[in-house]
């Protein structure tokens, strides 16, 4: 099946063995702690991942253990919930291209600082 | 539609490209190899084909409004519901809708009707990926042209 082939390749591209503390983020943009928590609590819904293994330092993949599908659902879920388009697949290109590390975009802290600042791009002021 | 072939959609009646929709219709074939077996004495078309046939529609939706730069695989079947029986020779309207355009991902609501019968109706999840092959593009463009969908031209 072409498409599930697809979505596991993609998930090795975004599941790297470094450890998120060797890369930091490509800008270190504040995270918002409200909007960790609304991020962390869909995942956990979504996912059915325990809330408590959701922390700032988790990386989606090797931490959370969230597969391609659930995370196609997860970015549903966000992209829905903050009224954006979350760029995964802009995103993965970067890492493809060598031009970004993996935990710039996933891990929690560096998604949702991301979610941040896609959600104060939509709103003039 | 030629059931044994997986060619769920006879013609596309419209696009509505600035709301995301598109209708098609598709006419169940009076014999197939398939009602042999589904069933024995009593010819339904299986339920599963009803998703395909909406999953189908969707795909012909995504690909005119991505102007097939990208190919819809389906990924997921949520809240499928099938709730009429569909007998050979049935006329069949299926609509598909645009729900949310993702990165790489797309969501669509889809629904079948005969008649003045709601037959099944699914929110349906694409994954849009690089065409695998040249040839499916062109296959795929060349299909569509055939249905009737003015964007495969």
């Amino acid at each position: 099946m072409p498409a599930i082939l697809g979505a596991s390749a993609r998930i090795g591209v975004i599941a790297p063995g470094a450890s998120p503390l060797c890369f930091p983020a490509l800008e270190s943009p504040a995270m918002d702690a409200a909007v960790f928590d609304r991020v962390a609590e869909i995942f956990a819904e979504t996912g059915s991942i325990p809330r408590e293994k959701i922390t700032p330092e988790a990386h989606v993949i090797e931490d959370l253990g969230i597969d391609s599908l659930d995370f196609l659902d997860i970015v549903f879920a966000l992209d829905k919930e903050f009224g954006i388009k979350i760029p995964v697949e802009s995103w993965m290109q970067k890492v493809d291209k060598g031009e970004a590390k993996a935990e710039d975009f996933f891990v929690m802290k560096s998604l949702v600082a991301r979610i941040g600042d896609l959600v104060a791009a939509k709103t003039p002021g | 539609m030629r059931l044994e072939y997986f060619d769920m959609v006879d013609r596309v009646v419209e696009l509505f490209r600035a709301e995301g929709r598109l209708v098609a219709e598709s006419r169940v074939p009076e014999a197939s190899p398939v009602f042999e077996g589904h069933f024995p004495g009593h010819p339904l078309m299986p339920g599963v084909l009803l998703i395909e046939t909406m999953a189908q529609t969707s795909g012909f939706l995504l690909l005119a409004l991505q102007d097939f730069a990208a190919m819809p695989f389906l990924v997921q079947v949520k809240t499928a519901k099938l709730r009429s029986f569909v007998a050979p020779g049935a006329a069949l309207s299926i609509s598909a809708r645009l729900v949310h355009d993702g990165s790489g991902f797309a969501v669509t609501q889809a629904a079948i009707r005969a008649g003045e019968t709601a037959v099944a109706d699914a929110e349906l999840v694409f994954r849009c990926l690089p065409f695998p092959a040249p040839e499916l593009a062109a296959q795929m463009r060349a299909r569509a042209a055939r249905l009737g969908l003015p964007e495969a031209a």
